[in-house]
């Protein structure tokens, strides 16, 4: 994130002329929230953590915030350290973390396991080639100094340790440069780089800035651990080496310095943080165990508490662990103990006579020295030349540990300022103590009440300029103005703007709006003049611009600023415009994205229409017509009887007569059969009895046809 | 992993004679030795078991940033992310080693983008792989900020929104800034302009406990969400991309430290602030130009609004970013619909075909994904349509809250070949498109009615005619 | 004038009627046996313009089975008739053993279209 933050302000820089004033941003010291964030972070697992790396990374977080949680793990945790320090398979890292923890927790751990541990940890320097190795062990030594009492206890034992520095000394004596033989001496590898980064063994050729702080945390532990005094150009090469390895810091814009790891493909890749911390922590150990100064520059190490700070509250709980443990390193540092000016608001307001206030804290948010805040100068943003008031000091209020300046300065207006602070210290020793980074150039947003006043709307005609309607608009309350014009008229609106100390004043953003009907926007930045703001529509030149598009258009004016407190947004009222049809090919309006819910929601239902039933006539008629069509069947029946019909030529003889018999009773079942097949036979069953029937009728017609032609043949000839 | 039925290709665990992994089917090619064979088939329910589709648990994600340094700052996020079953891959943009796929198939469900300064991916990732990975049905997280590299705008572009061109502008609003001591220029906003929509924000975003009347009487919803960052607006061709958060009607897109000559491109509601897009294969895409959105900072930090006496304890950043990832890989609004059955009124076996006129009942079972299981959908708009050419029936269907949607309607009498259709386009829903074919046949020749008192006259004509022909036969025949 | 017409009808009128007394009585039943049909067929096309086309395939099969029918007896009329010269050839058995055939046919169509 503090990269991130980085790459924005550069770009801000990149973009902008004055940029100074918003580069350098403000540092908070560690607060309350860093406290909650740890109770949270370091929660998950219920005190039970799965290392005795990740307990005393807990342990320590707590220690240095002031939470006092120690009674929840300790016994746990306790528990866990005696089983590593006393089983003789544990892992170095293991155990150097375990004498870690115990060197919060006092856990009471016997002399003779710290004896055992300590022969072991003295093999171990012996015979360690890779750094980790070394670090391990020799920071396990350096803790089992401090935590055991009995320092003839240790003595006894301590031939072997000696024997181990010893060689380290000679050895790195003979060593062409001392960068070089601090580790050559151990193990005929040169760890050491020399741009002051360190390599982890001799079979790995990369080397890394992390590993350069953890080889000087152990270097300072072995001065520490070692009797005798070491040789002093060893340690003035060491520092030499400390100078390099700042010669490669890196920088933001606002401030901060870090250190970041340039290997690629290392085995663990070690972020910004983990890296700068691991340098903060081996450059504060190696300082406390050597005299003399280190001669780096105070701004440095300022930069680098502006760059723990510049984190905020990390979300890991590692990366919580190493801001605020490298903090801790930092504000009992002997090289220059940081010191961070900050102010709880940078915007000021002056209807609320908001007030100056000040703080210098700490790294750790614990009050600073004795101590004097000038306000050297107030720039106006953008103007870097004079300053608009002479040097003051700041009334200090013990009480709430705050810096004040009771009232602005009477001069300053509504507006962004630089405002440019210095630390004087009270006591002269403490000036080389403490980094107080010199001038310290603060931007502050200085905000008001903007007067508005006499703003009217009014339409023109083109070519005289007289003016056809003009209303007084309010642009405190409520406006509902309705004007028309034609394309050969102007829409003019015009308002005034000042400060409240009655200065001109040019908002960011005077931007008036028209939108039309079909939501199509069209703006226009409001120019001024002094006070007056003005602008004119020249309607003829822009139907273009307008798509034509005549119809009510919405107006709005939209008056803003970061110091402007009464920003508005006002809708002004309308104009109804009336432009000249589009010509062919002219521009369409560009597309207004769909209303979503028009896209999605249900459909309207449809229902099937289904035809509706025939009209049936009513059954009175349908049966009216039925006897209807019967009537001409009876009166075939009555006209066959007037026609006076007889059945004379029925056959006489038996045997045609019954052939005529069956003959008609043939048509007749027929006809009965269809009658059936009406009612419900299928057209199959009709037509199998009806072959049966078809051939009995043909056999029984032939015969009785041929009985009656032969008959009325015989009468013919007869 | 996705809901099951998502696209997703399976190619290897499908069609073990035709693998689509090249190397294996060169390695068939030239040499159709038994083992390569046997291998091929062992390796792939291997590779299968990574597909399983009722386990979210084996969801994961590719987190790509210019600074590791994000995924502490980020790191409630990301956390929530893991709580809810996601298997976070965190790399750098610019990482040699980057690939979203291995062998034709991808490592990844979804892709989280929070480099917005890369301008050129690491590794076999690029523009167009990213827009395969999406339309590929994969989910995508886009936040940019004003460092966005052209790179990630022109994803973003294909994505259907399109980002501020002007590199320096950021977001502006001097009426609904938030007010923080510390912060003058008006760019970081309290935005609280929501979509109205339950799926996308969750149905809690109103916040119940925390559920206060505020002077004015209004109820106050979500508590408002922080945003610095850059404008984007949608692209209005493209319907599929939705406003989640807008901007308010003041704000405006310019650089805070210039004067402004010529009007903003980007002004007022237009302005989208954080925005949404389900694609077409369901695959869901979220886009912010805010980075910090989704920081530890800004879910921590309070916020008032500026001009609202309201100061909240919280930001309701936290609950919006988690509701609207919660949608983004479909813990929510992911449907399904399964077992659309219809059959004739009091009959339960489906027919092969309906006569016109007939009494049909039909029903859809449809099921929302809720990340852990699939769980009855419920709603009161989902529509069943009897379709041919045109939808001849429309109805809303009625359910029972356990997801059986169901409904009954006459069969028109028009015949042919219909279609059910169940068409669901909702927003924030995956949409569902359902339909199955059936025939409709008209009346058989015997179906139809008969004996009507209408044609009596005409039956006892036709009678009379054979009754006369009867008579007349006989009477002329023996005349004499 | 007027009364001539109608005078002339009427002797129109009473030579056709002479003329007729002359035909054979087995035409005059054809004939009787063609008005029946005529006239059914016409109550039932006035039904239809009364009450309109629904139930049509019954209409068309009513109204068909009367013309068929008339039509059917009008060929048979022209077949026995004796004075016609043209089918002195074909025995009037023969032709009444057409006329019922195409009958059964008839109305059996007529049945199957009835409904």
């Amino acid at each position: 994130m503090a990269r991130n933050r980085g790459r924005f302000l550069v770009l801000i820089a990149a973009a902008l002329i004055f940029s100074s004033a918003l580069a350098s941003s403000i540092f908070q010291p560690i607060s309350d929230s860093h406290r909650s964030a740890a109770l949270e972070l370091f929660n998950p697992l219920g005190g039970s953590f799965s290392s005795v790396e990740k307990t005393y990374e807990e342990l320590r977080t707590f220690e240095v915030l002031g939470i006092d949680k120690r009674s929840d793990i300790s016994t746990a945790a306790c528990q866990s350290v005696s089983e590593i320090l006393g089983s003789s398979s544990s892992t170095l890292k293991d155990l150097f973390y375990a004498l870690k923890v115990n060197g919060i927790l006092q856990c009471g751990i016997k002399e003779d396991v710290f004896e055992g541990v300590a022969s072991r940890l003295q093999a171990i320097v012996g015979g360690a080639s890779a750094l980790l190795d070394f670090y391990y062990s020799v920071g396990g030594l350096v803790l089992i100094k401090g935590q055991t009492s009995k320092d003839d206890l240790y003595l006894a034992d301590a031939e072997g340790v000696f024997r181990s520095i010893k060689l380290w000394t000679t050895l790195a004596w003979n060593s062409p440069t001392l960068s070089r033989a601090l580790l050559g001496l151990v193990a005929d590898v040169a760890l050491s780089q020399s741009d002051g980064r360190w390599r982890y063994n001799s079979n790995n050729p990369e080397s890394s800035t992390f590993a350069a702080g953890l080889a000087l945390e152990a270097l300072a532990g072995i001065v520490s651990l070692s009797s005798s005094e070491i040789n002093q150009s060893l340690i003035s090469t060491t520092k030499n080496d400390i100078l390099k390895l700042f010669d490669g810091i890196e920088k933001y814009d606002d401030g901060a310095f870090y250190f970041d790891e340039k290997l690629v493909g290392a085995r663990e890749h070690q972020g910004a943080l983990s890296t700068t911390s691991s340098v903060v922590r081996g450059l504060t150990a190696f300082a406390a165990v050597t005299s003399g100064s280190l001669n780096l520059p105070s701004g440095k190490i300022l930069g680098l508490a502006k760059f723990f700070l510049g984190i905020g509250i990390p979300g890991d709980a590692k990366d919580l662990f190493n801001q605020v443990d490298s903090l801790a390193f930092l504000e009992s540092n002997t090289v220059s103990i940081p010191l961070i000016l900050s102010l709880p608001a940078t915007v000021l307001s002056l209807t609320k006579k908001d007030a100056l206030k000040v703080k210098v804290n700490t790294v750790l948010g614990s009050n600073a020295p004795p101590l004097t805040v000038n306000l050297l100068q107030v720039l106006r943003s953008g103007s870097k030349d004079t300053s608009l008031i002479e040097s003051q000091e700041l009334k200090f209020d013990p009480e709430n540990a705050v810096y004040t300046l009771d009232a602005l300065p009477k001069s300053v207006d509504v507006g962004k300022y630089t405002f440019v602070f210095e630390m004087v210290l009270h006591d002269s020793d403490h000036k080389n103590l403490y980094a107080t980074g010199g001038q310290i150039r603060i931007p502050i947003f200085v905000t008001g009440v903007i007067e508005v006043d006499s703003a009217e709307i009014a339409v023109l005609d083109s070519d005289l300029g007289s003016i056809e309607t003009k209303k007084k608009i309010d642009l405190a309350g409520e406006n509902t103005v309705s004007l028309s014009a034609n394309h050969l008229q102007k829409l003019r609106l015009s308002f005034q703007l000042s400060t409240p100390l009655g200065h001109a004043f040019k908002p960011h953003q005077a931007i008036l709006k028209l939108t039309h009907e079909t939501k199509v926007e069209h703006m226009f930045v409001m120019g001024s003049s002094g006070k007056q703001f003005e602008i004119i529509l020249d309607f003829l030149g822009q139907v273009e611009k307008f798509f034509y598009l005549s119809g009510r258009y919405n107006v709005q004016l939209a008056v803003g600023d970061a110091v402007m407190e009464n920003s508005f947004l006002k809708a002004i009222g309308h104009v109804d415009l009336d432009l000249p049809a589009p010509p062919e090919k002219a521009p369409q309006p560009p597309a207004q994205p769909l209303d979503p819910n028009l896209i999605y929601g249900p459909k309207a239902e449809i229902a099937h229409i289904f035809r509706a039933p025939e009209k049936l006539p009513p059954k009175k008629l349908s049966l009216t017509f039925l006897g209807l069509t019967l009537l001409p069947f009876l009166g075939f029946l009555v006209g066959l009887l007037r026609l006076g019909v007889n059945l004379k030529n029925f056959p006489s003889s038996s045997v045609p007569a019954v052939f005529a018999t069956l003959f008609h009773l043939g048509i007749a079942a027929v006809l009965s059969l269809y009658m059936l097949f009406w009612l419900k036979l299928d057209l199959f069953t009709t037509l199998k009895a009806l072959g049966f029937l078809g051939a009995f009728l043909m056999f029984v017609g032939h015969r009785i046809l041929s009985h009656l032609a032969s008959s009325s043949s015989k009468l013919k000839s007869a | 992993m996705s809901p099951p039925h998502r696209v997703n290709p399976q190619p290897l665990s499908l069609s073990p004679r035709q693998p689509k992994d090249p190397t294996t089917t060169k390695m068939a090619r030239i040499n159709f030795s038994v083992l390569t064979i046997l291998s091929v088939i062992l390796l792939l329910p291997v590779l299968s078991l990574s597909f399983s589709p009722d386990s979210p648990s084996d969801r994961r994600l590719l987190v790509l940033f210019d600074d590791l340094s994000l995924k502490s700052s980020h790191s409630i996020f990301f956390n929530s992310l893991k709580s809810r079953g996601f298997d976070l891959d965190f790399k750098l943009a610019d990482d040699p080693k980057l690939a979203l796929q291995r062998y034709g198939q991808y490592l990844y469900d979804g892709l989280i983008l929070f480099s917005p300064s890369i301008e050129r991916f690491g590794g076999a990732l690029d523009l167009a792989a990213v827009l395969d990975f999406v339309d590929s049905g994969h989910d995508l997280i886009i936040a940019a900020d004003s460092s966005a590299s052209d790179l990630i705008k022109s994803v973003a572009t294909e994505c259907g929104v399109d980002f501020d061109e002007d590199p320096s502008a950021l977001v502006i609003d001097h009426r609904s800034y938030a007010v923080v001591g510390t912060e003058g220029d008006h760019t970081l906003i309290a935005a609280d302009d929501f979509i109205e929509s339950d799926v996308l924000l969750g149905e809690n975003k109103i916040e119940l406990k925390v559920r206060v009347l505020n002077v004015y009487g209004f109820w106050i919803k979500q508590a408002p969400v922080l945003y610095k960052g850059i404008a984007h607006s949608l692209n209005a061709a493209n319907n599929l991309v939705l406003k989640v958060l807008s901007a308010s009607p003041a704000a405006y897109s310019a650089n805070p430290s210039s004067k402004l000559s010529s009007p903003p491109s980007l002004t007022g509601s237009s302005i989208s602030l954080v925005s949404v897009v389900q694609a077409r294969n369901n695959a869901r895409i979220m886009i912010t130009g805010s980075l910090d959105l989704f920081s530890n900072r800004f879910f921590r930090s309070s916020i008032q609004k500026a001009g609202s006496p309201k100061k909240y304890d919280k930001s309701g950043n936290e609950q919006f970013v988690a509701e609207l990832s919660k949608w983004v890989f479909h813990e929510r609004g992911h449907l399904k619909a399964v077992n659309l059955r219809h059959n004739k009124a009091g009959e339960t076996d489906e027919p092969a075909m309906y006569r016109i006129k007939d009494d049909l009942d039909f029903s859809v079972e449809i099921y929302e994904w809720s990340g852990k299981s699939w769980e009855p959908y419920v709603a009161n708009d989902v529509q069943v349509q009897f379709y041919m050419m045109s939808p001849y029936v429309l109805k809303t269907l009625s359910n029972d809250k356990k997801g059986l949607y169901h409904t009954s309607f006459k069969v028109p009498d028009v015949y042919g070949v219909f279609q059910f259709k169940v068409e669901y386009n909702r927003l924030g829903y995956t949409s569902l498109l359902l339909s199955k074919q059936i025939p409709v046949r008209p009346f058989k020749h015997n179906e139809y009615e008969r004996f009507i008192t209408a044609a009596f006259p005409y039956y006892g004509a036709s009678f009379t005619m054979m009754a006369g022909f009867f008579i007349f036969s006989f009477v002329y025949l023996y005349h004499k | 004038m007027a009364r001539t017409t109608s005078s002339d009808a009427q002797a129109l009128f009473h030579s056709l009627r002479s003329a007729y007394t002359s035909t054979p009585t087995s035409l005059k039943i054809i004939d009787l046996y063609v008005c029946f049909a005529v006239f059914t067929a016409i109550i039932q096309v006035v039904y239809m313009a009364v009450v309109g086309s629904f139930p049509f395939n019954s209409f068309l099969s009513g109204v068909l089975s009367c013309v068929g029918t008339a039509v059917l007896a009008v060929c048979l009329r022209i077949q026995v008739n004796k004075e016609n010269k043209e089918f002195k050839d074909l025995a009037p058995e023969r032709a009444f053993a057409d006329f019922v055939l195409c009958n059964l046919v008839l109305h059996l169509v007529i049945m199957n279209f009835l409904g």
